[in-house]
């Protein structure tokens, strides 16, 4: 579904990545691990545009998309959906699920889409005509991956949807994911929590300072001593929550 | 100047009804600045190219008065777009606001101005042209005439701001407008061709100048150098009102309108451009978000 | 083939050397140094006009057989370039007689330069008081000073309308000096006070305010000082706001020009100022003059900035061809100062302009302020073919308003 070869972007002058290799397949989750600062976030934003690709290539769905403007790579079906501070503050829930729909014209199909959201997160159809502004950190990351869900992608790239959440919520929006996993959406996901991310995902990528370093299938990373030693840490990777289907 | 109450009514409505025209300056400011971050600079010559526009299309071509005001508020939308579009998008691209590139496009804004009056010049001359526009005999207010001209402005202005209001938050198209003036990278994402937006920003902006240019016309006559004097006002009237607030700055003419027209009246009669400057300069100081302003417009 | 060139060439040269010497030893050019404010259409046209006649004195045969050379440049009515323009006429062309400026602001400061300098400086059209008060023995001015057209319309506005008058204003330095020398006049010959004054910005839009106060306030007249389109904005408006048309409206100087009736329109009826000439002067060099400007320069009812350009010219050949002058390079201050006194001897030239224009030698505004007489001209119909009537020919004492 998509396949990035040899991509190397950065900002300015300054190069961040240096040739990442990455694929996705269709129906599967992939995550991209890494600390602060290695690289992931200016992943995402080299695949939906908003960075210039300077090398190496990024086909989605059968078609070149590297260097197209973002709002066409949108409408190719892939959807970034950023952290949860990226939710417009001034606009209703409905407002900015609405925006996410954007690029469609199907006006039926929206309006089951957006039942269809309201479904998944119950709280943002309680709160759907306040301004977002007033919702809280879980309700956030809910809206903005709803919101991400209305354009209906095939592929849905989440950043960071556990960032600075409490672990009771971040069970509840992990668990969502493998939710809109089933119902057809390829996702790609970075994450900073790794334990989390590899119990959910079936195929992780690690990087770091701009290098894809370790790749393999989640199972097995989660049990590698080098992933362990190297990026898990304590608290997070000895977590013993499981992920409930 | 003893106090004059008797005419008061008179002196309020005189403001109002000037100050609804600063007010539609201003909501083409405001609407760059909210879409941009920038300040507009050129935006007074804009104005004055759509007062020049309405009078070709109502005295040179013979269009009736409403007809030449749409047409001039199209001409004028599509200058602002295609110079939105030649020059200044090289420079929005780097950002806005406090941005170095932010910087530049502000002196681009003044650069522009300057070219617009030059061009202004070549094809009308400096010579000011009148633009007597016949709408019938004036409305009589017990002892105060309107003429009937200022009665359209303000009805104008009601339109434009209620159009306005209904387009963005009503409309899908307003939707992406407002989303691309919070935020332009999450816009890119929702698939919203921001480029495009902020053409349209700037062309909106730009027709709403052109229909106070042509408002104005018949209280005036129409001139090169027309349009620095109501940059000022406007401007004025977008920070009282609140930067960036679209009804602020309607509400912010009109009190820029009334603060002058009071001043003069019962202050003093000199330079009354001064309470324009004066009631900016308060505001700044007491409640810099703008009379009417929302508290620092959240910016995600 | 190529050394005949060079030949060629050098006999070529030699030649013109030749000819240029003969021509300098048996005539030499009057240099004429002109700066006017060329910015509005008829600022261009009034330099045209003063290019033409210098044009038309060459081709019939010049001063005394001298051709006058004249170098015409825009000082777009700012002091600054006014003052570069007359120290580059002066010292690099090494100009004769200087002619300038249109605007007050720009012939002050030149003032002090010619007299510096010793080159005579003769003025178009500028009316500040100030200009000839500096006393300079170099200066000297056509049109009609601020002083006296003040006098004249208080003396008017005096006996013939009331003494209850309000004043508006407008920011710039000529409509200024107009305002606070009616108000002064006003005050001296009639010891009437302003009954409402306004200072306003040169651009205003909006006078409701003011003329709702002015009509609450009763007034027999109201002065608007203000530049052309700015009076037209505020006559227009002095009538929505129902001011009947029994109060006057008394114009500034700049009340001559053409834009006033032209955007005021029916407001400009009866609104009436003073001035150095009227179009509708009856006398025949009038007729002729009103004829040539408009199969010349295509302008209806030409104000007195075309008639004072004009005098200007004729007053500046009567002085070159009663001034003995050598001209060559080492009488050049000579031959200036020869110029000066011949302008301060032109008595009495009966021209276009509202009264005779006499100067003589003494450095005094009763010497150098050249015209006395004007006349108050009132506009009787507005619009594009405006018409005009002439109310009153006054002429002034010598020393008026001193």
């Amino acid at each position: 579904m998509l396949k990035v070869s040899g991509l190397s972007t950065g900002y300015g002058k300054l190069q961040i990545l240096r040739g990442i290799d990455l694929n996705v397949a269709e129906g599967g989750i992939v995550t991209l691990l890494g600390g602060n600062g290695t690289g992931k976030s200016t992943f995402l934003k080299a695949l939906s545009g908003l960075l210039p690709v300077w090398e190496g290539s990024i086909e989605f769905d059968g078609q070149k998309i590297q260097n197209l403007p973002p709002h066409e790579i949108v409408r190719c079906g892939l959807t970034q959906v950023t952290q949860g501070k990226d939710a417009y503050p001034a606009m209703t829930v409905e407002e900015n699920l609405k925006l996410g729909a954007y690029v469609r014209k199907d006006k039926i199909a929206i309006a089951e889409d957006l039942e269809r959201v309201y479904s998944f997160f119950p709280r943002l159809l309680e709160r759907r005509t306040q301004l977002a502004a007033t919702l809280s950190g879980g309700e956030v990351q809910m809206l903005v991956i709803g919101r991400g869900l209305m354009a209906r992608p095939k592929l849905l790239m989440l950043d960071e949807p556990s960032a600075a959440l409490a672990p009771k919520i971040i069970m509840d929006i992990f668990a969502t994911i493998n939710r809109i996993r089933k119902s057809g959406v390829s996702i790609l996901m970075v994450e900073q929590n790794v334990r989390m991310a590899l119990l959910l995902a079936e195929y992780g990528y690690i990087i770091r300072d701009g290098v894809i370093l370790i790749k393999g299938d989640a199972k097995d990373l989660i049990n590698d001593p080098n992933v362990k030693k190297s990026f898990l840490g304590g608290t997070v990777a000895n977590s013993t929550h499981e992920i409930k289907a | 100047m003893d106090f004059d109450f008797s005419s008061l009514f008179a002196f309020l409505l005189f403001g109002v009804t000037i100050g609804v025209v600063y007010g539609i300056v201003a909501l083409g400011i405001s609407l760059i600045y909210s879409g941009l971050d920038i300040v507009h600079f050129a935006h007074g010559e804009i104005y004055m190219f759509g007062a020049f526009f309405g009078l070709v299309f109502s005295h040179t071509m013979g269009f009736p008065y409403p007809v030449a005001l749409l047409l001039a508020m199209v001409c004028a939308a599509v200058l602002g777009m295609g110079i939105e579009r030649v020059f200044y998008r090289r420079l929005t691209k780097g950002g806005g606001g406090y941005t170095v590139a932010g910087m530049g496009m502000i002196i681009c804004g003044f650069g522009m101005s300057i070219v617009l009056m030059n061009i202004a010049f070549l094809i009308w001359g400096a010579a000011a042209e009148p633009f007597p526009v016949d709408l019938g005999m004036p409305f009589q207010l017990g002892d105060i005439t309107l003429p009937k001209s200022y009665a359209l402005t303000a009805v104008v202005a009601v339109l434009l701001m209620a159009a306005l209001h209904y387009f963005l938050k009503k409309t899908k198209l307003g939707l992406a407008v407002r989303a691309v003036a919070a935020n332009k990278d999450i816009a890119y994402l929702m698939g919203i061709n921001v480029p495009m937006m902020i053409s349209l920003i700037f062309g909106l902006a730009c027709g709403i100048a052109a229909a106070a240019g042509v408002l104005i016309g018949p209280m005036q006559s129409v001139q090169v150098e027309m349009g620095y004097l109501m940059l000022l006002k406007a401007f004025a009237a977008a920070v009282v009102g609140g930067f960036g607030s679209l009804p602020g700055a309607i509400a912010g003419g009109i009190v820029v309108g009334i603060a002058e027209n009071l001043g003069a009246a019962y202050i003093s009669p000199n330079h009354k451009d001064i309470y324009a400057f004066l009631l900016l300069i308060l505001v700044l100081m007491i409640k810099p978000s703008g009379l009417f302003g929302i508290v620092a417009r959240v910016k995600a | 083939m190529s050394i005949f060139n060079k030949n060629f060439i050098a006999a070529g040269m030699a030649g013109v050397f030749v000819a240029g010497m003969a021509a300098s030893a048996m005539s030499a050019d009057i240099r004429v140094g002109i700066t006017m404010r060329m910015i509005s259409e008829n600022g261009q046209r009034y330099g045209q006009m003063v290019m033409d006649e210098i044009d038309m004195i060459n081709e019939s045969g010049g001063i005394n057989g001298n051709m006058l050379k004249a170098t015409l440049m825009n000082d777009e009515c700012k002091s600054d370039k006014g003052v570069a323009n007359a120290i580059k006429l002066i010292n690099q062309q090494k100009v004769h007689i200087l002619i300038g400026s249109t605007c007050s602001s720009v012939s002050l400061p030149i003032v002090d330069i010619t007299e510096k300098a010793g080159v005579p400086q003769i003025i178009p059209h500028s009316t500040n008081d100030k200009i000839t008060k500096k006393g300079s023995a170099w200066v000297f001015r056509v049109p009609v000073s601020g002083r006296y057209y003040a006098g004249v319309n208080a003396k008017y506005v005096g006996e013939n309308i009331g003494k209850k008058i309000a004043y508006l204003c407008a920011a710039d330095a000529a409509s200024q000096n107009d305002c606070d020398a009616m108000q002064s006049q006003m005050k001296s010959q009639h010891g009437a006070d302003p009954a409402y004054v306004a200072q306003v910005q040169e651009k205003e839009v909006d006078f409701r305010t003011h003329m709702q106060k002015i009509k609450s306030a009763g007034v027999d007249g109201i002065m608007i000082a203000a530049l052309a389109e700015t009076m037209a904005r505020a006559l227009t408006q002095s009538y929505e706001a129902g001011i009947p048309a029994s109060v006057r409206r008394i114009g500034s100087s700049s009340a001559s020009n053409s834009p006033v009736p032209s955007i005021a329109g029916d407001a400009a009826k009866g609104v009436f100022f003073a001035a150095a000439y009227a179009a509708a002067d009856s006398r025949p060099i009038a007729r002729l003059f009103n004829e040539m400007v408009k199969k010349r320069y295509g302008v209806n009812s030409p104000d007195h900035d075309f008639s004072q350009a004009y005098d200007l010219v004729r007053i500046t050949e009567i002085a070159l061809k009663n001034a003995d002058l050598k001209l060559d390079d080492e009488n050049l201050a000579a031959d200036r100062t020869a110029i000066r006194d011949a302008i301060a001897n032109v008595k009495d030239y009966n021209g276009l302009a509202s009264g005779p224009i006499s100067f003589c030698a003494a450095a005094t505004p009763q010497c150098r302020d050249g015209n006395r007489t004007a006349v108050l001209i009132a506009y009787t119909k507005g619009g594009k073919d405006y018409k005009t009537e002439v109310l009153a020919r006054v002429t002034m004492p010598i020393d008026f308003g001193l």
